[in-house]
């Protein structure tokens, strides 16, 4: 677990002006995120550092999706033919509505999966950085530091910024 | 401030007074009252009313209906067209909402999107009512057995199948990840077991600034992604007729034609669940005369669609004369008139001059006149598209009418009542209202002066960023 550094603050503005008191003490990429009830625009506090990757396991969702609807009109045609005459074993437009249903199913499934693993849902570490007064109009800022010298500076930082119950917790951020 | 709110220093959520907003918004969640209780006993006693007579008809067989030959569909396949139809505008309003990022959207999501989830659960179990033997319906599953007894991919019922399942998970998922941020708030706002119900379904949740932005990803592929498949689905209903060679179902037209048709029902089915739950849970505030002055304006251009529609129908019909199709249609003047009339005065001449008035968009009770008119409009068109072309089929030494029994009557009753308890089960125990989309509103909402006036402006925060990237 390491020390975070949690202030709460009424504004937009007042928590940027925090963030920029932030970036003085040079903490790496990613250790200074905003907790709140509605999203902030990317910019207006913190940046994200790390890019959004999950809708490429959309599209690798949809094409497992289609191969296993494929499959399983083609299996189907193949081990229990319907033999009609003037008739095809294998119809394709059948095939094309079984296959895109299940491959829209399939990037459904991806979207769930692939957003919640990257949202690090369904992770239950023994102690997390939250403040349910985000619920109240709030903004919590949340700095990862190291050493005492670091959270002396981030806690000063966020005090002066205009930062209300500026504590030092420890957890997972 | 609109929404009303008032506008006051102290936070960034346009200075709304946070606790009041919560407690309007969740009034369903913490009060329960004696209508609630009173709502669930009448709504369960009729399902369970439903069950009995169905399970009558399981032990008795289908003879206790009206089915006769040649009509072997009726009131089930109508009502499941019907179902599947209402589920049609929940999702797919939301998600076009969404992703044109329309500024009134917010307190009509969560509604409309559990309106999808609940018709589609009932549209669902129709056609196992129906089935005749019910207890053998995992014939149909895709299961090596030693019967050799596997799924015709070739028939449309199969693909009925799969796109029914495919959207009611995409509908399903599609309200639950936007309940997620909601879900994390009352866990944060309750106590005892209610929090610990809540903790379990918000999957840890906490509104991190990297959460937003993967969950705001996520929420519009979502949409992108149940847009087409809302649309595929009600076309392959259409497909179960259209395939046939049925005079009256064999038509190229049916698949936008039912596509037109479920949005229309579907959002007059919105407006009815929205007037519904401002009454009930006193969301006067949230839901204002706008929304349902803007969903009136949607469901007046969906009446002009459906006239079109059914107009060119009937046109190439009574044109070309067809003597098999034109016996269907002439059925519409005869045995079929009732319905026919209704179809038309509910559809049409009912909704479409009250819709254009905009007094009557704006007023709550008077716009529920046309929408209540087209549910049942639409529920005649059903009827109307499912049995005659079954009762003038080509061989007219086995024309025969229709009329359902009290059985089907009953076991509709119970799937009507099975939607209602399932929505009022759901309004008790999740947020009926986005919460936080109309807290995201208000964050992006702020006053503007124009001369002597004040109006709302909204600030288009994606468009922003997508220009920065």
């Amino acid at each position: 677990m390491s020390t975070v550094i949690v202030g709460l603050f009424d504004g937009v503005e007042t928590a940027a002006r925090a963030s920029r008191a932030l970036r003085d003490l040079s903490l790496p990429a990613g250790s200074v995120t905003t907790i709140s009830a509605v999203p902030l625009p990317e910019g207006a506090v913190v940046t994200d550092p790390q890019p959004i990757r999950f809708p490429r396991i959309v599209i690798a969702g949809w094409f497992v999706g289609a191969a296993a609807g494929l499959g399983l009109t083609l299996a189907t045609y193949l081990l229990y033919p319907l033999v009609t005459g003037g008739k095809t074993i294998v119809s394709i437009p059948p095939t094309l509505i079984i296959t895109y249903e299940v491959a829209m199913l399939g990037a459904l499934l991806a979207t769930l999966f692939g957003g919640g693993r990257e949202m690090r849902l369904l992770r239950y570490p023994p102690k997390v950085i939250h403040d349910p007064r985000i619920h109240d109009g709030k903004i919590a800022l949340c700095a990862r530091v190291e050493g005492d010298e670091q959270a002396r500076r981030a806690i000063v930082a966020m005090q002066g910024a205009g930062g209300t119950d500026v504590r030092a917790e420890k957890g997972e951020l | 401030m609109s929404g009303g709110t008032t506008p006051a220093a102290g936070n960034h959520l346009a200075g709304t007074d946070q606790a009041k907003l919560f407690t309007e918004l969740s009034r369903g969640n913490l009060v329960t009252t004696w209508r609630w209780y009173l709502g669930v006993g009448v709504a369960g006693a009729v399902l369970l009313w439903g069950v009995i007579v169905f399970m009558y008809m399981a032990l008795v067989g289908m003879g206790v209906t009206g089915y006769n030959k040649p009509v072997f569909w009726g009131l089930y396949e109508a009502s499941l067209v019907f179902w599947i139809g209402l589920s049609h505008s929940g999702t797919l309003i939301s998600a076009i909402l969404r992703l044109t990022h329309a500024t009134w959207r917010a307190p009509v999501l969560r509604g409309a999107e559990a309106m999808t989830a609940f018709t589609l659960m009932v549209g669902g179990i129709i056609p196992i009512i129906h089935l005749g033997r019910n207890w053998r319906v995992y014939y149909a599953l895709p299961y090596p057995n030693s019967r050799e007894l596997w799924p015709n991919m070739r028939s449309p019922l199969m693909w009925d199948a799969m796109a029914i399942t495919t959207y009611l998970l995409g509908s399903l998922t599609f309200l639950y990840v936007g309940m997620i941020p909601d879900l994390a708030l009352l866990r944060d706002k309750s106590a005892g077991w209610r929090r610990k119900f809540y903790s379990a379904l918000s999957l840890g949740f906490r509104g991190t600034h990297a959460q937003w932005r993967r969950y705001h990803v996520a929420s519009t592929l979502f949409a992108i992604l149940i847009i087409p498949i809302a649309v595929s689905v009600h076309s392959i209903v259409s497909w179960d007729f259209a395939m046939a060679k049925v005079p009256g179902w064999h038509s190229t037209i049916f698949a936008p034609y039912f596509v037109v048709g479920a949005i229309f029902s579907g959002i007059a089915g919105v407006v009815i669940v929205m007037a519904v739950l401002r009454r009930a849970f006193r969301l006067g505030s949230v839901l204002t005369p706008m929304h349902f002055d803007n969903l009136g304006k949607l469901l007046c251009t969906m009446t002009l669609l459906w006239g079109y529609f059914y107009f060119t129908e009937f046109l190439t019909v009574w044109y070309n004369r067809n003597p098999e199709e034109w016996e269907v249609f002439s059925s519409y003047g005869g045995h079929y008139l009732p319905l026919f009339l209704t179809m038309i005065v509910c559809n049409f001449v009912i909704p479409f001059p009250m819709l254009c008035l905009k007094r009557v968009r704006r007023s709550i009770p008077l716009i529920l006149i046309p929408s209540f008119s087209i549910v049942i409009g639409m529920y005649a068109e059903r009827l109307l598209i499912v049995v005659p072309s079954l009762a003038r089929r080509n061989d007219p030494f086995i024309w025969a009418n229709y009329f359902p029994t009290w059985v089907e009557f009953s076991v509709m009753a119970g799937a009507a009542a099975m939607f209602v308890l399932l929505y009022m089960l759901f309004a008790k125990f999740f947020p009926i209202m986005a919460i936080s989309d109309i807290k995201e509103r208000l964050f992006h909402a702020t006053d503007r002066t124009i001369g002597g006036a004040t109006v709302e402006s909204i600030a288009q925060v994606e468009g922003e960023e997508e220009a920065r990237a």
